[in-house]
């Protein structure tokens, strides 16, 4: 019920079908100062965020989607 | 009025590239579900070869029938009873993938037949599940 | 026609009669008794917003009885009241207005600290809506989705007109609260009515649910209506409310004494049900429709000695049998003592007292909009009718009177809440609990803007124009019950193995562990621990995480996952790996195998097994490899086979060659068992010889049976979860979540044996670089304990103790029936830059830090 998630294969599915991985985090950093705020600060932004979404009920491949914290909207929806 | 039957269907996976699920010969008298970009889903594949060929641009092709449990809605009703299991909106025909009573399910529609495919650990509480939440709409 | 019982009296009902009409026609007046003051309450709105008229109904607290309709046999309770609602000693808390201000509870008690224990049961019993029946069930609700076009909340005129209009969009479902046409008197208005609803039923594309109240908009587009023992959650494409106004809340003091009514409220008593609201009436007139209310009452028979008429309407006045006219004048106060006795009109600051029974006020349409407010800006929700309307502010405003009448706030409360600092209307709200309650603003929202804006401007009312904006509106609309919102919600799911049947035709005792539903014993768990370590036994493991990995980039998704060597590993051998996250943390543990060029067969833990699949497929997304993985965890079951005898039962039953050469120890094979092909997988967890038998899931329970029938001939017994916990801790073998913190490294968990560092890139080794520099903080560790109570497994979860600091925790503990000791395991912090060696634990045994294994650290019995 509620927010949907554009799934790449299989189109827009409410929320509660994926599992959420976070926002978008580079593999690695070039140096140990900044894998520390790799790992522990991300942006946490009030706005648009990018962040991986994994359809667990369904397809079970990530997506990337670009999402507005404070209204839900999805970029390109 | 709508029956529920428990059933085993063959199911049989194929994992290959884009262009090897697009183009791989589905047997006759089989459903093909393409649940994901490079993964294809046949059921009642009686005679797809079951010899895994996992390298190169071949595709891997597998008998995973023992992952799957069929759950059949068959009547007037089935549409009905599948409403008070899941909120996914069913094709007039044809097959959709998502949640069904917290299990990740297939789901394909026939006419007045529904199947729900769940993996076989799910069964029995998915079995349950429907004849519980569909009481009103199953016949006995 | 019938009969219904209130408080023990039956009291007889007519076709048609709602609750509260049955029970004003034998005389009730007071409906209920306020929150907080016990004050008496009468009928008021008549139309479902207020408190007032709530009561228990067949045990079901807050029932609007103005809108429930008379079922024969209903049994009705006031709730409150001491000793009962007619009579209500607790009354004087009125009296005590002065001393319990609003938020007093704030304030008071707070010292000495044992009085607000005491207070707050004493206020907890003597305020609240009714007690709930502690023994009746929920009943069973009914749950489905409906997913339409277009939903209408609202089956009045502008709700059908609207539906009938939508049908060419697509499907329709039009829902109501009530009945169509229950809430409206005989005349042209319910003629059209039921024209409209005749019409709107026939069309094939449109459904209509009367009973079904509308709990609230959530994003997506998602509207549950809830009926009786019935919900409907609809997923609309969009939505139009035409939820109607209602009739706005007089505030003047003496407004909520009974006897003073709105006009919808009466009017629906006289016009409707044939009742009359009251002898004598004073009437306010600021409405077309109030023009209708004057003249049902006069059609009852109810004397009307004044008539406060805005200057627009004076002129529709009938010209007489309606009293004393007040052109442009309004209520300065009502006075009464258990209801009202009379009435005080004023205009142009001169003021005159009618004796009377009965006020009743049609002040002006408010429209009911809560629920459209929850929408998100841009989602396609629309407004129609009196529910779109749009309120103005005529620049009155009452000087005091009660606010809310659901939470018993005055417009003095309101005052002193704002002298005291809070000073919007959001934050007024909070502390004062106005519109907090049933009617959720439906009454005093709008009243609390204005006094919001109007304070706020330095004003005592706000000025002429459109009205302030209300505080947020938030689900749900109306009082749901807890049955409802619990409805269809599956959160328990139970995976079983295919080995169930046979675990409860052998007595086991089953349970919830990792999502699966496992056997812990089959009744003696120390027995089947010895069938493990001395003979042999068998296990259900087939909840294991199973996946095979394939493809052109199968080697290369495998080593970057996981921080030991893999390219390395023959076809037939496996290793122990863990799998660890982006900070370095330990996630999950299984083993890999390599099966042949470009194929991997790995296991997981059975709780971690969906993380696992949804952790390789992203890696090998982020990298772009061509990798397959075909989870097996339901394809394949799995059932260990331990003990010193493991090989000799495993050869009645297999003409595969079993040997240490063949199946080496960290190895595996594909053989044939028992008739079934089956992948062995040698294993070291109990620390005896072990092999895991992966099989076609349907073959195992003839596997099973076949394995426990050969092996009669050592007695073999099957072992569950219990004897698990003490083979795999005597040991050392952690278990992820109970022995591990979220934040453990292979460091911290003395596993970094299982990483190389001199790879070139895994998953997490730059962060394991960044921490290798820190200095070590927390450790793992074995624990043998003295002094400790009989029962060793009581210290699990106890504290560990150095010089009075807590330094640790226990995180399991046994008494090991091979070694005769109590030993255990746990987690100690630095103490002085070192690890202590030497610890208490909060009972007060002694714990000391000792290697892992306990039994057989040399590790030759698993060897074999």
């Amino acid at each position: 019920m509620a927010i949907e998630i554009p799934c790449s294969w299989c189109g827009p599915r409410p929320f509660t079908e994926f599992s959420f991985g976070g926002e978008w985090r580079e593999l690695e950093a070039p140096d140990p100062e900044a894998d520390f705020a790799r790992v522990y600060l991300p942006e946490n932004p009030e706005g648009w965020q990018r962040e991986r979404w994994f359809h667990a009920m369904g397809c079970r491949t990530w997506t990337t989607v670009t999402r507005d914290t404070r209204t839900n909207a999805i970029e390109g929806s | 009025m709508a029956e529920l039957r428990v059933e085993h269907p063959s199911v049989v996976m194929v994992l290959g590239s884009r262009d090897a699920c697009d183009s791989f010969e589905v047997p006759d008298g089989t459903t093909p579900m393409r649940i994901a970009p490079r993964e294809l889903m046949l059921v009642d594949a009686p005679g797809v070869a079951e010899v895994r060929v996992p390298t190169g641009s071949a595709p891997w092709v597998e008998n995973v029938s023992d992952a799957w449990v069929a759950l059949v809605l068959e009547g007037v009703d089935a549409l009905a009873a599948f409403a008070r299991l899941s909120e996914l909106e069913l094709p007039v025909e044809g097959w959709i993938q998502g949640e069904v009573v917290r299990a990740a399910a297939k789901v394909l529609v026939a006419g007045d037949r529904v199947t729900i495919l769940v993996p076989a650990m799910l069964a029995t509480h998915v079995e349950d599940r429907i004849r519980t939440d569909a009481a009103e709409v199953l016949g006995s | 026609m019938g009969s219904i019982e209130f408080e023990g009296r039956p009291v007889s009902f007519e076709q048609g009669d709602t609750i509260a009409s049955a029970l004003y026609r034998v005389g009730v007046r007071t409906f209920s008794r306020s929150l907080k003051y016990h004050r008496r309450r009468g009928l008021y709105c008549g139309t479902g917003d207020c408190p007032n008229c709530l009561m228990t109904v067949d045990e079901r607290p807050a029932v609007h009885t103005c809108t429930a309709p008379c079922v024969e046999g209903m049994r009705i309770e006031r709730p409150g009241g001491f000793p009962n609602a007619e009579r209500d000693l607790l009354h004087v808390t009125d009296s005590l207005h002065r001393v319990m201000p609003v938020g007093f509870y704030y304030k008071t008690f707070v010292r000495p600290r044992f009085a607000w224990p005491i207070a707050e049961r004493v206020i907890r019993r003597a305020t609240g809506l009714g007690a709930l029946p502690p023994t009746t069930a929920a009943t069973r609700q009914v749950v489905r989705h409906e997913h339409v076009g277009t939903l209408v909340v609202g089956a009045g005129i502008a709700g059908l007109d609207a539906a009938r209009d939508a049908g060419a969009w697509g499907s329709v479902l039009v829902c109501d609260e009530g009945r169509i046409c229950h809430a409206i008197a005989p005349g042209t208005t319910a003629d059209r009515l039921a024209e409209l609803a005749t019409e709107v039923r026939s069309l094939e594309n449109v459904a209509v649910l009367e009973g079904f109240t509308a709990l609230g908009i959530y994003e997506g587009l998602h509207v549950p209506l809830a009926g009786d023992g019935e919900l409907v959650h609809v997923h609309p494409s969009r939505v139009i409310v035409a939820t109607g106004a209602v009739e706005e809340h007089g505030v003047f003091p003496g407004n909520d004494l009974p006897g003073v009514m709105l006009g919808r409220g009466a009017a629906g008593l006289a016009g409707i049900h044939g009742v009359r609201p009251g002898e004598r009436a004073a009437v306010v007139v600021r409405t077309d429709e109030g023009i209708d209310h004057l003249r049902a009452l006069t059609g009852a028979g109810v004397e009307i000695v004044a008539v406060a008429v805005s200057t627009a309407l004076a002129a529709r006045l009938p010209s007489d049998g309606v009293g004393e006219i007040v052109v442009d004048g309004d209520v300065l106060e009502a006075r009464g003592g258990s209801s009202l006795r009379s009435v005080t009109l004023r205009r142009d600051g001169r003021g005159k007292r009618f004796d009377c029974d009965l006020l009743v006020l049609s002040l002006g349409l408010s429209p009911r909009d809560g629920l459209a407010r929850m929408a998100l800006p841009g989602e396609p929700v629309t407004l129609v009718g009196d529910a779109a309307g749009e309120t103005r502010h005529d620049g009155r405003c009452g000087h005091d009177g009660t606010v809310c009448l659901c939470e018993d706030v005055s417009m003095h409360d309101l005052e002193q809440a704002w002298d005291e600092g809070f000073r919007n209307a959001e934050i007024l709200k909070r502390y004062t609990t106005t519109t907090m309650g049933p009617c959720q603003g439906a009454m005093c929202g709008r009243a609390l803007a204005c006094f919001a804006a109007s304070h706020a401007d330095g004003r005592s009312h706000p000025p002429e124009g459109p009205d302030p904006p209300r505080t947020t509106a938030r689900p749900p609309t109306r009082p749901v019950t807890l049955e409802s919102l619990a409805a269809g919600v599956h959160e328990i799911v139970d995976k079983r193995t295919s080995l169930h049947e046979l675990h409860v035709a052998a007595g086991a005792q089953l349970d919830r562990s990792g999502g699966w539903l496992r056997p812990f014993s089959y009744g003696d768990w120390r027995g089947e621990y010895r069938a493990v370590r001395e003979r042999v036994s068998v296990m259900d493991v087939g909840t294991l995480g199973k996946f095979s990995i394939a493809g052109p980039g199968a080697d290369e998704l495998v080593d970057r996952l996981f921080p030991c060597r893999t390219d390395d590993l023959e076809p037939g051998r496996t290793r122990y790996v863990l799998t660890l996250d982006e900070a370095g943390y330990v996630m999950d543990d299984g083993l890999l195998g390599r099966v042949g060029e470009g194929e991997w067969y790995l296991t997981s833990t059975s709780g971690g097994a969906g993380r696992t699949d949804a952790r390789l497929r992203n890696l090998a997304d982020r990298l772009e490899l061509d990798a397959h993985v075909l989870d097996r965890t339901a394809q394949w079951g799995a059932i260990n086979v331990a003990g010193p005898y493991a090989r000799d039962l495993l050869e009645r039953l297999t003409d595969d060659p079993i040997g240490a050469e063949a199946v080496p120890s960290r190895g595996f094979a594909d053989v044939t068992v028992a008739g079934v092909p089956c992948r062995a997988v040698r294993t070291g967890f109990v620390g005896e010889l072990a092999f895991e038998l992966h099989h076609p899931r349907r073959r195992g329970p003839g596997l099973w049976r076949e394995l426990v029938d050969a092996g009669r001939e050592w007695d073999l017994r099957p072992h569950g979860l219990d004897a698990l916990e003490l083979l795999r801790l005597e040991k050392g073998h952690v278990y992820l979540g109970q022995d591990t913190m979220p934040d453990d490294t292979p460091v911290k968990l003395r596993m970094s044996w299982a990483v190389d560092m001199s790879k070139q890139w895994f998953l997490g080794k730059q962060a394991l670089e960044r921490m290798s520099t820190l200095p070590p903080s927390r450790r793992q560790v074995g624990l043998e304990f003295s002094g400790g109570p009989a029962d060793t497994a009581a210290l699990r979860g106890e504290p560990l103790i150095v010089r009075g600091t807590v330094v640790g925790r226990i995180t399991s503990a046994e008494r090991s029936i091979a070694l005769d000791r109590a030993i255990g395991l746990g987690w100690v912090r630095t103490v002085d830059g070192g690890f202590p060696e030497r610890l208490e634990t909060g009972s007060g045994a002694t714990a000391r830090v000792v290697p892992t294994p306990f039994y057989d650290p040399e590790g030759g019995r698993m060897r074999g």
